[in-house]
């Protein structure tokens, strides 16, 4: 039937233009059934439900199921180390300030970046956030402070580029420029107000985070900084040299680290490492390592990180 | 056509079923499965949590247990969530012999907000702004402060007045039961696409990639040949896992809690510092003339943005957060092509999901000489837009963030600035008004 149909109207030029209407026509059917927006991704096995509903309608479950790491030492100890690069450190570009050049460059030069900070005498990786992700207890030292968390801004550029805070204090946020700034907080705390020029505004974090969050301005994007609130003060961020230290953790059980960098190419930013050392403290792929410490025991701990580490 | 025309009528008739048999073959038949919830896959394959397919198929199983499905939704108790209303927005769209209207969200909101509340309707690749995604729970025009969720009144409004400069229209023509029954439903999807992201986020610090001991019937570990304990993946069943179940409840509480606590939040502002309706015209001007010494101050900054004759030309380089995070994840896509160690299972999907993100825009300020007031044109709501800043974006607030906290700007001048920018749209054109720099060197 079809090749009656072609050689019936094979032989005129008006029969040729409807056949290739027609066949225009097809294709657009036919194009018009490809997907736009694919359906990616494994729906819900509604078998599942009925058994789900049922356990989640019957409220709380068993007392003591949902209990803290089992505590099973005393005293305290500490964790110490250095992280250092591996390689020729990284030259960092100028930021794109496109906005206020006479508060915001110097002599027409922007600042420089501070993605991937190395010292060029240690070789140290500046502004690596090391922290404890559950304690089963809180030396007196590490619990939440009160005094409010100095965050300026001079130059179109956050003074403090990492800072770790605990929950229930305040940031101070200045703006040390004579041109106005607006921060804007992400994350669970979420904060975005214009901080006028020379002045001070408040603002306290009420959730703690699992990772740090960034800071942002919106008149000037290319300003960046990170900030991490938590529970308890187990947190430290190494300093120029690569060097940190984190005092009276609670010995005797196993606490699980988290380390993380701006640029760290795991999940969040998280520094996954596989060298030796990372390898004997069983370092994992979202950049955690785990260790149980003896009463008063300070554990050193020397790590080397290469470029690959930092997205290199 | 001719060549049409010359067939007989018979064969013109056969081939013409012929062809449109083809035709209906290929266009497809949508109508035979039931349409589904699909997961936040740019969250489910991100950097931030690359979850394995299995993992990706418990986080759905869970959520279709606690929200059921678009032609059956389920309101978990947790969730305080009216299961009546909802039942009135989901469905296929019908109207019965009575003339009650039945899947109003499918008949209303699906073709640019998505099935799942997604913003990626069919239409959505072609509007300008896209439509919103409800997943995050950030919405825009609200009466709340600027971290917190909107209020009922707040999505009632937005559905009556429409977005005007948007695609969004006005759905002023629906009974307010209906109007209701999708506000509650839009609420339904944002809290579902909250606890969607803590699901992911759970999932993957607490499970992913770690394993346990597999234990026999009696509670033991079980060990292998090498007497070495056998490990299994851990699987993320609250309903067998009174500890998983706990953690869940308490994200859900947390999320629940943020809706609840709206009403709470809503900006109010001081009766005295109202400006009165009956003000002179020269108040109202000297009220204008202070507005724009603001407009181009240090303290509100709005000439930054908005630009030095608020045409919008202003810093246009940021995004808001919905186009933000795909630019991010685009990028963390395009940084992690090169890992090994991925599951194959994300892996393969990854190229796909990127392909189908829409283009990222940049989030460009508004322009207020045009008197398109998105939010709404009433003094408040241009008072409320200043005050909170439209969260998710790049405006921020000049008010406090919560309840006693330290504003930038007093109301009185808020409301100054509200006169400025109510005047703009007519100044004449004829006789337009130079910019107005305080700080010379510090307009650019």
């Amino acid at each position: 039937m079809f090749r009656n149909y072609l050689k019936k109207s094979e032989s005129s030029d008006a029969s040729r233009l409807s056949k290739t209407c027609l066949l225009m026509l097809f294709a657009t059917l036919v194009s018009s059934g490809c997907q736009q927006n694919p359906d990616l991704g494994p729906v819900a096995n509604v078998a599942t439900f009925e058994q789900t509903r049922t356990a989640f309608k019957s409220g709380s479950p068993d007392e003591g199921a949902g209990s803290a790491a089992a505590a099973t030492g005393t005293g305290w100890a500490t964790i110490k180390g250095r992280i250092a690069f591996e390689g020729a450190p990284p030259v960092m570009a100028p930021y794109n300030a496109n906005k206020d050049q006479a508060t915001c460059t110097i002599d027409g030069k922007a600042p420089l970046q501070e993605t991937l900070l190395v010292d060029e005498a240690s070789k140290g990786v500046a502004n690596i956030v090391v922290f404890a992700r559950k304690v089963s207890r809180v030396h007196e030292s590490a619990q939440p402070k009160t005094e409010p968390v100095l965050f300026d801004q001079k130059e179109c550029v956050f003074l403090t580029h990492v800072f770790p805070m605990t929950i229930g204090q305040a940031i101070s946020i200045k703006n040390s420029d004579p041109v106005g700034h607006n921060t804007n907080i992400e994350g669970s705390n979420g904060f975005n107000q214009t901080i006028p020029a020379n002045e001070t505004v408040d603002f306290t974090p009420q959730k703690a985070e699992a990772i740090p969050k960034p800071i942002r301005c919106s008149i000037h994007p290319w300003m960046i900084a990170y900030y991490l609130p938590r529970k308890d003060g187990y947190v430290a961020v190494t300093a120029a040299d690569g060097s940190f230290e984190i005092p009276k953790v609670p010995a005797g059980e196993k606490i699980e680290f988290q380390v993380w960098h701006e640029s760290g190419t795991g999940p969040g930013g998280a520094l996954v490492l596989d060298t030796p050392e990372a390898k004997e403290l069983k370092w994992t792929k979202k950049g955690r390592f785990a260790v149980t410490l003896a009463e008063d025991e300070v554990r050193e701990i020397q790590l080397t990180a290469p470029a690959s580490a930092f997205g290199g | 056509m001719n060549g049409l025309m010359a067939m007989n009528h018979e064969s013109l008739r056969k081939n013409l079923t012929l062809w449109m048999a083809a035709a209906a073959l290929f266009v497809g038949c949508d109508s035979a499965d039931p349409p589904k919830f699909r997961l936040n896959m740019t969250q489910m394959v991100s950097t931030e949590t690359p979850l394995t397919p299995a993992s990706q198929q418990e986080i759905a199983n869970v959520l279709g247990a606690l929200f059921g499905t678009p032609d059956d939704p389920y309101a978990v108790p947790q969730a305080g969530l009216d299961l009546s209303r909802l039942r009135m927005a989901a469905g296929a769209a019908y109207s019965d012999v009575k003339g009650t209207n039945h899947g109003l969200y499918r008949r209303h909101c699906v073709h640019c907000h998505g099935i799942t509340g997604d913003g990626r309707g069919p239409t959505a690749r072609f509007l300008n702004p896209y439509p919103r995604d409800y997943r995050p729970g950030v919405y825009k025009f609200k009466s709340t402060y600027n971290a917190d969720r909107p209020t009922d009144d707040d999505l009632h409004r937005v559905l009556i007045n429409g977005v005007p400069g948007t695609a969004m229209p006005s759905f002023s023509l629906l009974p307010s039961s209906e109007v209701e029954a999708l506000v509650e439903y839009i609420k339904y999807l944002s809290i579902r696409g909250q606890l969607e992201t803590e699901l992911a986020r759970y999932v993957y610090d607490e499970f992913e990639g770690e394993t346990e001991p597999l234990l026999d019937e009696n509670g033991e570990e079980q060990l292998d040949d090498d007497g070495n304990t056998i490990e299994q993946r851990i699987s993320f069943d609250p309903a067998n896992d009174p500890e998983q179940m706990e953690y869940v409840l308490e994200l859900l509480a947390g999320i629940v809690e943020g809706w609840d606590l709206a009403t709470e939040r809503i900006v109010v502002p001081n009766e005295e510092q109202i400006p009165a309706d009956d003000r002179s015209a020269a108040e109202i001007a000297a009220s204008v003339a202070k507005g724009r010494e603001l407009f181009y101050g240090t303290r509100a900054n709005c000439v930054k943005c908005h630009g030095p004759t608020a045409l919008g030309d202003g810093q246009q380089d940021d995004q808001d957060n919905w186009n933000k995070a795909h630019k991010k994840f685009l990028e963390d896509m395009a940084g992690a092509e090169n890992q090994e160690d991925i599951n194959p299972g994300v892996a393969a999907t990854r190229p796909e999901v990127v392909a189908s993100i829409y283009p990222v825009r940049n989030a460009i300020p508004r322009n207020l000489r045009q008197g398109i007031y998105r939010g709404g044109n009433r003094r408040l709501d241009v008072f409320w837009r200043i005050y909170t800043g439209i969260a998710g974006t790049p405006m921020p607030a000049t008010g406090a963030a919560s309840p006693g906290a330290q504003g930038t700007l007093k109301e009185d001048e808020i409301w100054n600035i509200v006169d400025y920018v109510l005047s703009l749209p007519y100044e004449a054109p004829s006789l337009p008004q130079r910019a107005l720099p305080v700080n010379p060197e510090a307009v650019n």
